[in-house]
């Protein structure tokens, strides 16, 4: 475009870009709608499943099969202390809240005193021993001689036996979450805190651990959701009703009483996710963060 | 430590103190080490022994040499479990990619009640596969199921299908529920990474008239190279590692049709008791999973140098 055109033609270029800029906002509010309308869509292909689960759970036996969309007509308040007696969920509660809090607790002391020595100290094999954590942390264990480890170990059937693997398992990510986040914070820090007469693990316990509240946070609700939600593992170690965790109780009780009496199962399939959901909904951010941080930063 | 600062008027102390200072750092990974290599690294490597025994957990076990894997070439289950993880990954990962992206891309706008759609799209997550793998059985039943009642007022109820009961359909199914599980987790780390993006590049193509899906070729989509990277290969290792859905859901059937390599190895392993070969069949697994893993680090060092 010459100069000349430039200059003759300024007061059309004006409106035509006014022109444009009119049909540039239309077209802007079109895609906003257009997003709205496909996220509506995902969301309740996402949440009405979950929602129509709590449905059930108060609905009768009948009424599920020819009620199937609607609100229940009676809140049925008896499925769920049925479904607590007959699925064995005061147990199976219990169970998920001592062996996921057990594994929490564990990985996040461990993988802490680990991640800060990878990212403080320089010592033979570092590196060797932070990759080979990583290269195999993927790797699916072979189930079988776990298995037989734990039966020589007199560990099955016991939530210290499930625990012990959920622990090794997730002490790979946790402690490249917390090797991350040390090698953020200036070594400074723990310099001038020996000067004040710290050691080095003093230091750590004193200076470094109460600002790790990001990390640790990020670490623990990570290991406590994929702890709670384990199945695999309590699958093939526990046997007895009594030491049964939440994924187990509800899939024992799914395949024994899920012909005859579906409405129970629904109240135990509300019982088992509602806590998570509802702690989910409440730190939503700690929880996404936490779940993703291993794969956003790696 | 302190006294470090002290030169060498002593050496022998010193000598000792630097030992110590060296010892000391594996005294921190120690624990952490010990757990890892008892409930992970051992039963690695212990499987190897075990997969050369023939044996079912009572009698004395048989050492049978490389008879286990030379078994699994002849194994007629292990074809069709390896294909049907092939395509569950195939799908899963595709449906799961593009699913994630598109709608990644829609929340990165400024757009009203994006963290209402985030923390929607997120929740299923945070659910066990044991309650999602029940309520989509239930959903997916013939005559009270949702998703057969949906076709039905919508129209379609010629579509209506035992979904799980036919092999035709059983294993898609199950990859539906693994994608409706996931594909929200997917999208969060794509957002992250498109929030990592400057709006500078799109401005400046703008202005030199680039369209909206040359910005999307040309600018979104190669700098989101490393998350999807991060993306298809969690997608695609959680595929080969499928266990939790089939085995709920289907249990492997109709006739096979939906027997998964973890299946497969649950299945010799804890309902025929072959400890021998199931722990055989474990290392297809681990090799298959392993060579994902190192392909992927291998692709996000090449990145790093670039």
């Amino acid at each position: 475009m010459s100069e000349s055109t430039l200059l003759s033609g300024s007061t059309a270029a004006k409106t035509g870009a006014f022109a444009a800029g009119k049909s540039m906002r239309s077209e802007r509010a079109a895609i906003a709608i257009g997003s709205h309308l496909v996220l509506i869509v995902a969301v309740i292909t996402i949440v009405y499943p979950v929602v129509w689960m709590i449905f059930a759970s108060f609905k009768s036996q009948t009424e599920i099969v020819t009620n199937i969309w609607g609100l229940p007509q009676s809140l049925r308040w008896e499925n769920y202390s049925e479904a607590w007696a007959n699925a064995n969920m005061g147990f199976a509660i219990f169970n998920s809240i001592v062996s996921s809090l057990g594994t929490v607790l564990l990985v996040t002391i461990l993988a802490a005193l680990t991640g800060y020595a990878f990212a403080r100290f320089r010592f033979r094999f570092s590196l060797a021993i932070f990759l080979l954590l990583i290269f195999t942390m993927h790797a699916p264990t072979p189930v079988i001689p776990l298995y037989l480890m734990l039966v020589r170990l007199k560990l099955t059937d016991s939530l210290l036996g499930l625990v012990l693997p959920m622990v090794a398992g997730g002490l790979p990510l946790a402690i490249f979450i917390f090797r991350a986040f040390f090698q953020s914070i200036p070594s400074e820090l723990v310099d001038a805190a020996k000067v004040d007469g710290c050691n080095e693990f003093s230091a750590f316990r004193r200076v470094i651990a109460p600002i790790s509240t990001p990390a640790i946070a990020t670490v623990a609700i990570l290991q406590f959701v994929s702890a709670w939600n384990e199945y695999f593992l309590a699958l093939i170690l526990l046997r007895s009703p009594e030491v049964r965790t939440i994924p187990l109780a509800i899939q024992v009780f799914f395949y024994a009483w899920g012909r005859t009496q579906w409405e129970q199962v629904f109240a135990a399939l509300t019982i088992g996710s509602l806590p998570m959901i509802i702690l989910y909904i409440v730190m939503q951010r700690h929880f996404i963060q936490g779940l993703t941080a291993g794969s956003v930063k790696g | 430590m302190t006294a470090s600062a002290a030169p060498s008027e002593r050496p022998m102390p010193q000598r000792q103190m630097r030992r110590r200072r060296n010892l000391a750092p594996y005294l921190w990974i120690l624990p952490s080490l010990l757990l890892y290599i008892v409930f992970k690294l051992a039963p690695m490597f212990a499987g190897i022994y075990l997969a050369l025994l023939k044996w079912d957990g009572i009698e004395q076990p048989e050492f049978i040499g490389l008879r286990n894997f030379a078994r699994i070439l002849s194994d007629d289950v292990i074809g069709l479990a390896l294909w049907h993880n092939v395509l569950y990954a195939f799908g899963t990962v595709v449906a799961k990619i593009t699913l994630a992206l598109l709608l990644a891309l829609l929340l990165n706008q400024s757009l009203r009640g994006r963290t209402f759609y985030r923390t929607a799209l997120f929740l299923p997550v945070v659910m066990s596969f044991v309650v999602v793998g029940i309520l989509w059985s239930w959903l997916y039943s013939t005559q009270f199921g949702l998703i057969n009642s949906l076709l039905t007022s919508l129209g379609l109820g010629m579509l209506a299908h035992d979904w799980l009961g036919d092999p035709a359909t059983a294993l898609w199914a199950l990859m539906l529920v693994d994608i409706w599980k996931w594909y929200g987790f997917h999208m969060v780390i794509f957002l992250a990474g498109l929030q990592t993006i400057p709006v500078e590049l799109y401005e400046a193509a703008h202005i030199d008239g680039a369209s909206r899906f040359q910005q999307f070729a040309r600018i979104t989509l190669p700098l989101l190279q490393p998350v999807m990277l991060v993306n298809v290969t969690l997608a695609l290792m959680g595929a080969f590692n499928v266990f939790d859905i089939p085995y709920i859901m289907t249990e492997g059937g109709p006739a096979n049709s939906t027997i998964v390599m973890a299946l497969h190895i649950y299945i010799r392993g804890f309902k025929f008791y072959q400890f021998g070969y199931a722990a055989a069949l474990s290392y297809v697994l681990l090799v298959l999973v392993t060579l994902i893993a190192a392909i992927q680090m291998k692709m996000m060092s090449g990145n790093d140098a670039n």
